[in-house]
Parts: structure tokens; sequence; C-alpha cells
């Protein structure tokens, strides 16, 4: 039986992490395979992954304290496309993501969009810290442990300027938290101190530490601050937030509640832990407190308390992540106009049906007006996909109905002529789809199934595969706690 | 018996055992009890092993008629060590029960539903008889004239007599009778690029609860598609390959048939959808495909009909079906 299930699809993904202090990039393999039995309805799913090519860690190009070098990281990334063996058009997936204190860079926006558009036909472009803390969390490893084991694991991602922990159970996650903990917040030059950030500043201030620029790298202060960072990480690691912690938060408070097992360190500060990377290529050497902080962090007693587990991945778990786990597969029965494709950041709003059509649909006007008020409240026409969450059993005249209600609001929108984009929960996009089209909607329809999303979501879908399903990335940007 | 009258005894008793628990599932659960095809969640602690006493006072005695490791030693030996050993295995328990209950999330099979000495609980019990009597009802049920009147389809017979002579001679099931052969060459367009037959199959059941979506969304797509249907008709008490017959007869390019599954314990209601390029008498098995499992509980039968449609056009195009298919496809 085996032999008719063998034909297998291979897609191309790259991942691009463009951090504080280091760029990385990472091209892999997905082997894509029908799972479902030969009898059944196919289903497409993601069978192996292959990392093809791991680059070197290079130092983040930057033009000034403020600017990313744009054409500076443009040219490692093709430097590593050849390397590879690759070219932007043969990238089919995958996520460029620009993380901790690059972001806030005043060209971070243009810069990533930019990368995104040269490096590949479908490369995403994410930031964001929680999203960060996410990408980490599956690239260190933390992620599948937490599932193997079922305990609550917090991977904590280090990397020069932040530290974003994510929490999960059972591949769930639980909650995430971003920290201004990072081996560049001091930085040092021929044993002084040449640079400290606006959040150490603070820090030093409120505990009337005294530490400035030109002072020397072995002043007391440098200690006592990596120690704080240490003992503020194990406070909120245990949910047990002071005051003077604020100082160090970045965002909001962490948005787990449950009692954290074990944690998984991750990033750059990491490989001064378990120096995965010793005797690789061209490791950059940093001059900054990194080393420091990870001595304070493995002498911590209170963070000693906690399970600690290995990363599989350390200073690359985020490209890691960003290049193998950011892709999804739809469903195989879905209807996608393809001249649509590929859509790019898409935000998502959810309509939740409670199992109940009649009521459903009586909500699914003043649904729409909000999703038109929350995404384009100046109604230039930005197009959004509704996600319709929670259906009861429908029949076909049932999905007549819905489809009929679908036609009708989506002529609502201040730009009507736009695809209509539907994320259906459960497996009825083909049917839906086909019956808009039967309907002689007026638009485009691109309708998949399959993806688990919720207001506030950004997504991007790709080409449709051979094999007849489309790759999505899903981008959570903010944090919702249930 | 009158099969109405069993069924609400099993479950007045069903009720009556759960009233005496005193467990706080609602009746609410026990009037769905006939759709529910599996329960949910086992009553009572699942896991349990309910122990017989140790030492029986009166005349009957118990014999271990399984080998068993140590019985457990008595109480009063218990030390402070293993008093808190077994305050672990009740923290152990819970887990457990967690997990058994993530595992039945995942199959709609008997999993984890305890046990009372070496034979299933009651309860369990019970719900195998009544999923076992659904299927039984389902080969033996007969599918609504006015379903087939709402969808426009008239009415054939094979050449079996009653429902004995079908599950015996499958041989007369694959043929329709003569005057069913003459109603059929009257009726029909001939040549259709499409031809759909429906028959009841081993379960009626599934014809009355999945035709109408499977068909109306199989007929939109095939009309989306610009793919010529025939005239659609049921068969009663038919088989799979009835379909040659109908080839040889009508011509099609593609039949389609849709036809009730053999019951099983998990759903006595799902239906599958046969195709096969020209098929005529003496057509091999492996020429034949499937698309199976299409109820509630499998795949949506509005989304079949839909996918179904884009089978037949893979079909149409490769002028191939089954394993022939998959071979040119490459």
């Amino acid at each position: 039986m085996d032999q008719f299930n063998k034909r297998h699809e291979t897609i191309i993904s790259a991942g691009i992490d463009i951090g504080t202090s280091t760029t990385k990039l990472i091209i892999s393999r997905f082997s894509l395979m029908n799972v479902a039995g030969t009898t059944h309805v196919p289903r497409i799913e993601i069978v192996d992954k292959e990392i093809l090519y791991k680059s070197p860690v290079f130092r983040t190009p930057l033009l000034d304290a403020s600017t990313i070098d744009t054409q500076g990281v443009e040219r490692i990334v093709r430097s590593q496309y050849e390397e590879a063996g690759v070219t932007p058009s043969q990238i089919e997936t995958g996520a460029v993501i620009i993380t901790g204190e690059t972001a806030t860079k005043r060209n971070a926006s243009e810069m990533i969009h930019h990368l995104s558009h040269e490096a590949g036909d479908f490369l995403v472009a994410t930031a964001g810290p929680d999203l960060e803390g996410i990408i980490a969390a599956k690239g260190s490893g933390a992620y599948d442990y937490s599932a193997k084991s079922g305990k609550v694991i917090a991977n904590i991602d280090i990397g020069g300027g932040t530290a974003n922990m994510a929490v999960y159970k059972d591949k769930k996650l639980l909650g995430t938290c971003t920290m201004h903990i990072g081996g560049r917040l001091i930085e040092f030059q021929n044993g002084r101190v040449s640079s400290i950030s606006p959040p150490v500043e603070r820090l030093l201030a409120e505990q009337g530490w005294r530490l400035r620029v030109g002072d020397s790298a072995d002043s007391p202060a440098v200690q006592q601050v990596t120690n704080f960072m240490a003992d503020s990480l194990a406070r909120i690691v245990s949910h047990d937030v002071a005051s003077e912690d604020q100082v160090l938060l970045l965002g909001h408070t962490p948005s787990w509640q449950d009692h954290v097992d074990a944690i998984v360190f991750s990033g750059g500060v990491s490989e001064c832990m378990y120096q995965h990377e010793l005797g690789q290529v061209q490791v950059a050497e940093y001059d900054d407190i990194g080393v420091r902080l990870a001595e304070a962090l493995k002498r911590n007693n209170r963070l000693q308390s906690f399970d600690w587990l290995e990363p599989v991945e350390t200073v690359r778990a985020t490209v890691l992540g960003a290049g193998t786990q950011t892709t999804e597969i739809s469903g195989a029965t879905i209807q996608v106009a393809p001249h649509e494709l590929p859509l790019k950041n898409i935000p998502i709003y959810q309509h939740d049906f409670m199992f109940d059509l009649r009521k459903g649909l009586d909500l699914f006007d003043s649904a729409i007006s909000e999703a038109i008020a929350l995404y384009d409240s100046t109604r230039e026409g930005q197009n959004f996909a509704l996600y319709i969450s929670n259906l009861p059993y429908m029949g076909f005249r049932d999905i007549q109905t819905l489809s009929q209600a679908i036609i009708r609001l989506m002529e609502k929108r201040p730009d009507p002529a736009q695809p209509i984009i539907l994320i259906i929960q459960s497996d009825h996009a083909k049917v839906i789809g086909q019956t808009l089209v039967a309907m002689n909607v007026q638009q485009s329809v691109i309708c998949v199934d399959q993806i688990n999303v919720e207001t506030g979501d950004y997504i991007d879908i790709g080409k449709a595969l051979d094999s007849g399903v489309v790759p999505v990335v899903v981008k959570t940007l903010t944090f919702h706690t249930s | 018996m009158n099969e109405q009258l069993i069924e609400q005894i099993t479950k007045m008793v069903v009720e009556k055992l759960q009233e005496t628990k005193g467990l706080s599932e609602t009746r609410k659960s026990d009037e769905t009890m006939p759709v529910n095809l599996f329960a949910e969640a086992p009553v009572g602690r699942a896991v349990t092993v309910e122990n017989p006493e140790a030492d029986p006072a009166g005349a009957v005695t118990f014999h271990r008629t399984a080998e068993q490791k140590q019985p457990s030693a008595a109480p009063s030996q218990m030390t402070a060590a293993e008093a808190c050993k077994k305050h672990d295995t009740k923290k152990q328990s819970d887990g457990k029960e967690t997990e058994l209950a993530e595992l039945r999330k995942k199959t709609p099979a008997r999993v984890g539903v305890g046990r009372a000495g070496s034979r299933p609980k009651t309860k369990t019990w019970l719900q195998f008889r009544l999923d076992h009597a659904a299927a039984v009802d389902a080969v033996y049920g007969e599918v609504p004239d006015e379903l087939l009147s709402r969808l426009d389809l008239f009415q054939v017979h094979s050449r079996v007599a009653d429902k004995e002579e079908y599950i015996r001679r499958p041989d007369l099931g694959r043929r329709l009778s003569d005057e069913s052969k003459q109603t059929v060459m009257e009726k029909c367009k001939k040549g259709p690029t499409v031809q759909i037959v429906a028959s009841n199959g081993l379960s009626a059941k599934a014809i009355e609860e999945n035709l109408e979506d499977v068909y109306l969304s199989l007929e939109q797509s095939l009309r989306n598609l610009n793919i010529d249907m025939g005239t659609t008709f049921y068969v009663d008490k038919g088989r799979v390959a009835l379909m040659d017959e109908i080839g040889e007869m009508l011509q099609p390019d593609v039949v389609v048939m849709l036809i009730g599954e053999r019951p099983g314990l998990v759903s006595a209601e799902s239906l599958s959808a046969y195709l096969c390029y020209q098929p005529r008498i003496g057509t091999i098995e492996a020429d034949r495909m499937v698309i199976s499992n299409i109820h509630k509980g499998g795949i949506p039968p509005v989304e079949a009909g839909a996918y179904l449609g884009t089978v037949i056009q893979k079909v149409l195009k490769y002028e191939a079906s089954g394993v022939s298919l998959v071979n040119k496809e490459g």
C-alpha cells in the first residue's frame, strides 16, 4: 500500500535572524507527504526537515547606533545563498526575524520588508519580542521537550539586547515575557567600559551604583549589574516580580500563571554556558558582559532550583526556529485563486459561531463592521482575513446560507473588489469556496482551513504547491492571555 | 421483540445505573445516548480495580484465577515512608487520569474505560451492546422515500429479493433486476460524462444522514467545473460492482457510487464514494477508487462532495482511476 503514498514534494525554506549583536542564516528543505490513508481525503504534512546550510555567525552590520546597514545585511544574505548554492527564487517559504535591540532601529521595518522581498519568493517578515521568544523556544528544543516530558518549560533566549522568555507545557504556549537582559548592554574596549545602554543606565541610577563610560571593565558595578540581572530573571521565572524589576521589563509582566519546572537557556549568552560552537568557523569575538552574565546565571541559587535542560541550539535557536518552525501547511481540500498568491501581512479577524449557525449569523454583521473598524478605520482598503471558528455540523443548505451572508457582508468593505480571504477552522474550505464561486461571487476567493489563528494575528499565505496545499505562516504579534 | 422497546429498556437500565451511582451526570447526557457513539468520559474513576474482599466471611471462597504479584501488605505494617509513597501514588494516579483523558480525546476507540474484575463495567458493556445494535439496525434499515423524492431520484432494485439474500449472495447485488434495467434505460441520459448512483449497501442510515449533503455539494462542484452529469438514481440493495453493469448500459466516462459502508461500532452511518473510469463488466477491483469515512465524525459530507469534484476532474484528465491513475500520474 505504501507505494501510493510515496510521492514526496520538497520545498526550500530560509530563516534569517538579524539580532542585536549577530546575524545568521539557515537553509533547510522540507519534505511534504500525504499522510492520510489511500481511501481518505489527503492530508499533507511536513514529514521531514533537513538542514542544508548553516551560515557562520556574523556581526550585525550597523551604519551608526540607530541605523542598520541594509546593504551590509543584504551582502551577507547574498553571499550565504551563494555559499549554500541557492537563489532567492528557490526559497519558497521561511521567515526573516529582526530581534532584540535591532528591532528598535530607525530603519528596522523598512529593512526587513525589503529583505523579505529580495531574499525569497515567500519569505515572511516578522518582529516582536513575544514572537522572538516563541520562535527561539521552538529552535532550542524547549517546545519539543515540553511535549515529551509533560513539564512546564521556560525557554530563556538571551542575546545581545534582550532576554525573551516563552513558557510551554505540552506544546501549548502558556505565556511570554521580555526583559532588558543581554550581553551587549554594557560593552568594553581595551579593558574599559565603552558603552552603557539606556535600560542599564536607569538600573544604575535606581540602585545607586556608579558606573560610567571609561571606567575599568573590572569595576564592581559590572558584577552588581550582572548579578542583579540573574536575580531579576529568577524572580520573573518564578512569577515573583519585585518593584525593582520593572526597570528591566520590556512590555508586559510574565503572562503565564503556572509553576515552571524546568528552564532552557538559548541565545548568544547560552553559548557562553554550553560552547556548542567551539571550534567552528569565525565565531565573532565580543567584548561585553555576555560571558560574565552567563557566569552570574550559572551561579544563581534560585535559578539552580529549576531543572536545567541543555538546548539543541544555543546562539542559533532563533534562526533555526525561524527557518524550520514557522511554516504550516493548510488543509488539502481548499479553494484558492492562484493569481492572488502570495498574500502577505493579512490581519485576522475571528468570528466565533459558538456551534450555532443562527446565532453566529445574527452577530455576523456587527462582526464584519468591527473588523473593518479595527483594521481599516481610515477606510483606505486594508483587507483582512475572516477566521470562522466553531461552526456547528453543517449541511449543504447551511453552507449556502453562510456563503450568502459572506458575500453580502464582504460587499461592505471599503474596497469590495479585494479578494475574499477566509480561514475556516473545520474542514469546510473547499465546499464554502466552491459555493461562493457557484454563487458567481465577483471577487477572487482564498479559502483555506485547518489553520489555528485568532484576532490580532497576521497571516501570510504562499503560492499553492503541487499537492494543492498552501504554506502558511502565522505571526502572533501580540500575546493573548486566556 | 419490538426494537424501540429494547432501546427504551436499555436506556432505562443505563439511567438507573447512573442514578444509583449518584454521579453528577445530568439526564441530558442520557437523552443524547442513542447518538452518543462513544462515551466521552468513563463513568466514575476509570482506572480503579475493584478487588474482591480479601477475606470473605460467607461460605463462598474466592480463588485467584490469575497469577498475581505480591498482594498488598497488611495496612498495619505501613511505614511513614510508605505512607508518603502512597500520597505520591495518589498524585500519580491523578496525573494518569489526565493522561488517559488526553488519550481518549485522540481516538473514538474504547480506551481507558476501566474494568470491574476481569470484565468490562456495566455501562461500558451496555454502550457496546447499544452500538452493536445500532450497527445491526443500519444494515436492516430502509432509506425513507421522502429523501429520494426530495432529491428527485427514482428507485430501482438489484436482483436480490431480501436482506438475508443480499448478505448471502453478493453476486446478485451486483446486477440489476430485468425490470430495473428497463427503467434505467428508459429514464437515464445515455453517455454522460459522470453517472452518479446511490445505494443503501450495508447501511441505510449512511444514505439517510449523508446522501443529501454529499450529492448537492458534488452536483455543485461538477457544475462549477463544467462537467456534464447523467440522471442520478437510487438502487435498493446494491453492491459496489453494480457500477460495472451500469457502465455497460449507459456508457458514462465515470461512475460515482455513493454507498453505505458496513457499519462498525464507532459509526453506523459512514458513507463511501466509489469511483471508476469507464467501468464495464469484468473491470478489475484495482481500477476502482474510494473516498471512505464520510460522516459526521469523519470527513464532513459537504466537504467530501466538493472534494469528489476535483477527484473526478483528475480521473477525466488522466482517463484512468485506481492503481492505473496512480501509475499515470507518476
